[in-house]
């Protein structure tokens, strides 16, 4: 191996390429050591917290952490944000039978169903919460039964976040479609509402309704679920037996949703960013979204309102997820660790306008019955969803992020994108469906 | 090579006593499993007992959850070998490995080629052919996602300053993988490169003098001389490289998440996902030895194959 | 036989300096077209640490400008890198990647050189079945065994701590291999002194073989560190909390927590890179001759 040797002579260019590297790396190491002795300090507790929240939401969660820190001398939280989704809920788990997990961590209600019965997650004890003025009779009653596993409280809910209809009430006020209060006159069939978008269009010249939906099976199931409640049916996941579903309401709501993409009501294809980009340049009149995405449509300064998705199947309903605290198993619970996670999330949910700010609706009664939260607008043209709201069916695969949805995109894009019949993509995703409950429930 | 002198000292020993035999192979035997027993603790705690336990979880229900411990068979075996989402990530494995040996033999080949005719500036070039592969996957996955970038990104950028159309690198089913396979080039060629490049110099002068002087050329000194006495070299190569592809998880998992539409997933992450995502840990063990059984195929095939071509 | 003598490195000590290879040899033909060849690949493999590097010293809007160019209209500035160590954990984790990687590179050489000595030198019963065994499991990929080792760390309360790192990454049996194959080539005369002298074979392996087997001992070491710093799978799976992470784990958390940060994740990435590169640049050499010696027996 000696020929590899660096021939001679070409040491001095080598030699300055190293200096200035070596340069480089005592910079870096200075600023490695200092990194490592500061945060030795045990009269205070650190709380590990997980959550999920990126974009807007996470700076505003940044914010309401930051106040509980300053409030709360004795305990310093600090948060880790994971991706949001699969990656999220996997490393969650995983954290959790590992017996280390973080000492509170974000959770949509709807995945408790997979952690809850496993024993990855702890019941919270409401005596020690009530201490820090937090009770069940703070809660909406919708959300309060969902935060419910087997008769224990496993997660406290922040905030239920529906999915939602924005309008651009410049385009409705031209297209004659707002009432006396000055709010959208919301359609009540199909029928009524392909002819609102089309109205809408010829306002806008390019469509009516923005919804991008491509790649994103969360998009897809949102509002699909939305239709499907709407239509008073039921469906239930029960491992060992076939779905329990309503499967000509399925159909129906499949099929309207595809008679969206006809390139008038809506554009024939388009990504999440793709439909919200649109509505805030003005090319459309509505914009089908979670509420999450106020703080964004707020910055694109264009005249707009909110309300729930019009009810088009006689029975109001709005898909609906919540944030929600959970306490994660510990191999060794801290007694001190604890307490301080109880008051932290007090503290949070009692600061929680902040969190309305950002299109939420907060769980904590009091922040909705206050006077601020009446007066923010147009969350409060939509906080009816909180009793309307519609979560997943439930059962350990299904929820918010999980690979259930992503399932519903592979088997119902291409019937959104007009090249498969509803029923077919349909069948096929409750194919799956039944497939999954067949296997061994693992939970 | 070697194992003429290490079977010949203890056959000397045999003209001494015979008392003193016995002691010193009852010494042997202390010593030598005294030194191997820290290596052999590890070994059976980290790899042997996993590897039997492993086993035996894939016939049980396991989940994550600690839920359902009950023994069930081959329950799971059966399960996965229906499974289509399970052959669909044991194809992509295969198609991956198949899509990325190939460049990075063969490139590996032409960089060393172009350097062992003697450039100057050695350490320059090994440097910059070299380097990614001290890089970590995750450094790797964040620089290629970036230049992958459909709008911003430097690579369609380049393309279309060239007139050439934009590509959806990392979400086109039918590009994504060849963009891992890119990736992955860029970041481990270097190890092949070393290895041809340390058999070439290897390669005695005279064989080349004597070409020399028959009139031969650099192209067929090239041909007649370096790729034969490289083929032992280059059988093991492809066997390593086989071996390290089959393995694909990293650059996947990080670029893509095995989509857009499960068209990357490889098994490995197929195996992780239905173990920790989905809390089916006897399920993803028994997934775990069907692939390590393909493994198993794989490199005794080849071994024979090297063996034919070595003989 | 070639591939043999790769794996089986010329030990330094003991082979002459003489010179049998001629590398540079002349060939007139074409030489221009190599180097040419050879810078365009090169090129080609430095765009995307010049790539990374310009972005990572862009600010957010020049990087995430449409206009992709490799002079940022506002000018270069080091905002990226003041706010990743500012927000970021990257000084922690290189340390846990650093104490780690290096906890796994002497306990593999240890317990490895040991093992290979006795395979090497020693006969005891059962000596066979052990080897035999050894070079088995070189076939064994590590992926298969992450799901039984994951639930074994859970049993052992080991998950989310260094052990979990460090304990199952120091099996390396292809490394026993190597050594043993180096130690093989040791004449023996060399230890019958001191076994006359009534020398243990601790004493024996501490003071004749493991002196003589520095250049051997030293490859290893650069392998096994090389691949347990770079290694991802296994640390993802068996640590969760943000203090413990290594670098390559907590490089993919910072990416999520960023969302579309280019600039900052071009920085974290490239103080990710830096150590090994750094170090690299200093013993070229030796990473080198380390890497092809145990390379073709190592992965």
């Amino acid at each position: 191996m000696r020929q590899l040797d660096i021939p001679t002579g070409k040491h001095v260019s080598r030699r300055q390429l190293l200096a200035g590297s070596a340069a480089l790396g005592s910079m870096i190491l200075a600023t490695g050591l200092t990194g490592c002795g500061g945060t030795a300090n045990a009269a205070v507790h650190d709380i590990a917290f997980w959550h999920l929240l990126s974009g807007g939401d996470g700076v505003k969660m940044q914010a309401l952490i930051s106040a509980a820190n300053k409030m709360t001398p004795g305990a310093v939280v600090h948060p880790t944000v994971l991706a949001w989704g699969p990656p999220y809920y996997t490393k969650l788990a995983m954290a959790s039978a590992g017996g280390r997990p973080p000492e509170l961590a974000i959770m949509h209600a709807s995945r408790v169903p997979g952690y809850a019965p496993g024993g990855l997650i702890d019941p919270w004890d409401m005596g020690l919460l009530a201490e820090h003025g937090v009770t069940a009779a703070d809660f909406a009653p919708r959300i309060w039964e969902k935060s419910q596993h087997n008769g224990q409280p496993f997660s406290i809910a922040l905030d239920s976040h529906p999915f939602v209809m924005f309008y651009n009430t410049e385009v409705a006020a031209i297209a004659g479609m707002l009432g006396a209060d000055g709010q959208l006159q919301a359609p009540a069939s199909p029928q009524e509402f392909l002819e609102t978008a089309r109205e809408m269009q010829k306002v806008t010249q390019a469509h009516g309704l923005s919804f991008g939906y491509l790649g994103s099976g969360s998009q897809m199931w949102r509002l699909f679920y939305t239709l499907y409640k709407q239509h008073g049916a039921a469906m239930e996941l029960t491992p060992g037996q076939p779905m329990k579903v309503d499967r000509d309401a399925a159909i129906e709501s499949l099929e309207f949703m595809a008679s969206l993409f006809d390139d008038t009501v809506a554009a024939k294809s388009g990504d999440i960013s793709t439909g919200i980009a649109e509505f805030a340049r003005g090319d459309s009149g509505m914009l089908f979204s979670g509420v999450w995405e106020l703080p964004t449509l707020q910055k694109a300064g264009l005249p707009f309102d909110a309300a729930t998705i019009p009810t088009l199947y006689g029975t109001p309903a709005a898909y609906a997820d919540s944030h929600s605290f959970v306490l994660p198993r510990q191999l060794n619970v801290d007694d001190g660790k604890r307490r301080a996670v109880y008051k932290f999330v007090s503290d949070v949910l009692k600061g929680s306008l902040s969190w309305a700010q950002a299109g939420h609706i907060p769980a904590y009664q009091p922040v909705v019955q206050s006077q601020e939260y009446q007066e923010l607008t147009p969350q409060i043209h939509y906080a009816n969803a909180a009793d309307i709201i519609a979560y997943d069916p439930e059962s350990w695969f299904s929820g918010s992020g999980s690979d259930w949805q992503t399932f519903f995109a592979e088997h119902v894009q291409n019937v959104l994108l007009g090249r498969d019949k509803a029923s077919d993509g349909w069948d096929a995703f409750e194919h799956r469906t039944n497939t999954l409950l067949s296997r061994p429930n693992p939970v | 090579m070697s194992s003429p002198t290490t079977t010949a000292t203890p056959r000397s020993s045999a003209i001494a006593p015979p008392a003193r035999i016995i002691s010193r192979r009852r010494r042997d035997n202390i010593n030598g499993w005294a030194f191997a027993a820290p290596f052999l603790a590890f070994f059976l705690v980290f790899l042997v007992w996993p590897l039997l336990y492993g086993f035996f979880m894939s016939m049980t229900g396991k989940s994550l959850t600690g839920a359902n411990d009950s023994l069930i068979g081959f329950a799971n075996y059966a399960e996965a070998l229906a499974d289509s989402d399970m052959w669909r990530s044991l194809g992509n494995t295969l198609y991956f490995t198949v899509i990325s040996t190939v460049p990075l033999v063969l490139v590996a080949l032409v960089m060393a080629a172009l350097l062992n005719v003697g450039l100057p500036a050695q350490w320059l070039w090994r440097l910059s052919y070299f380097a990614p592969y001290l890089l970590a996957s995750t450094v790797v996955s964040l620089f290629f996602t970036w230049m992958y970038n459909p709008q911003l990104g430097l690579i369609n950028d380049s393309l279309s300053k060239i007139g050439l159309p934009k590509v959806a690198w990392l979400n086109d089913p039918n590009v994504a993988m060849w963009a891992i396979v890119i990736a992955t080039l860029w970041w481990t060629v270097g190890f092949n490169f070393l290895l041809y490049l340390a058999a070439m110099q290897n390669i005695p002068a005279q064989h080349y003098e004597a070409a020399s002087l028959d009139g031969a050329g650099a192209w067929r000194q090239f041909f007649s001389i370096t790729l034969p006495q490289l083929a032992p070299t280059t059988v093991m190569i492809v066997l390593l490289q086989v071996l390290a592809s089959l393995k694909i998880f990293d650059q996947v998992y990080q670029m893509t998440a095995g989509g857009p539409s499960g068209s990357t997933r490889p098994v490995v992450q197929y195996i992780f996902e239905t173990g920790f995502t989905g809390y089916r840990l006897g399920y993803s063990a028994a997934i775990s030895y069907i692939f390590f059984g393909l493994i198993v195929i794989v490199s005794v095939l080849q071994f024979f194959i090297a063996r034919r071509r070595s003989a | 036989m070639a591939t043999q003598s790769l794996t089986l490195p010329v030990p330094e000590a003991t082979a002459p300096p003489a010179k049998v290879q001629q590398p540079r040899r002349k060939f007139p033909v074409g030489k221009t077209a190599v180097t040419t060849a050879a810078a365009v690949l090169a090129v080609l493999w430095l765009i995307p640490f010049a790539w990374a590097t310009v972005t990572a010293f862009k600010s957010e809007t020049d990087a995430a400008s449409p206009k992709v160019s490799w002079v940022p209209p506002s000018g270069f500035t080091v905002d990226a890198f003041a706010k990743v160590f500012q927000d970021g954990n990257i000084p922690l984790w290189t340390w846990n990647s650093l104490y780690t990687s290096a906890a796994i590179t002497v306990i593999t050489l240890v317990i490895s050189a040991l093992v290979a000595y006795a395979l090497s030198r020693i006969d005891f019963r059962g000596k066979k079945i052990l080897m035999t065994v050894i070079i088995a499991s070189i076939i064994i990929p590590p992926p298969v065994l992450m799901i039984p080792l994951f639930y074994q760390m859970v049993g052992l309360r080991m998950i989310d701590t260094p052990w979990a790192i460090i304990l199952p990454q120091v099996i390396h049996p292809a490394m026993v291999f190597v050594l043993k194959k180096f130690f093989d080539q040791i004449p023996r005369e060399l230890e019958e002194a001191a076994v006359m002298d009534g020398a243990t074979r601790m004493r024996i392996f501490a003071q004749i073989i493991l002196p003589l087997s520095r250049p051997i001992l030293a490859a290893v070491a650069i392998f096994v560190f090389i691949s347990a710093w770079n290694n991802f799978l296994w640390p993802f799976i068996s640590t969760n909390d943000g203090s413990i992470l290594t670098l390559p784990v907590g490089l993919q958390t910072i990416k999520s927590a960023y969302g579309i940060q280019y600039a900052q994740n071009m920085a974290s990435a490239l103080l990710a890179a830096l150590p090994l590169i750094l170090v690299f640049l200093f013993f070229q050499r030796q990473i080198i001759k380390g890497v092809a010696t145990t390379g073709l027996a190592g992965t």
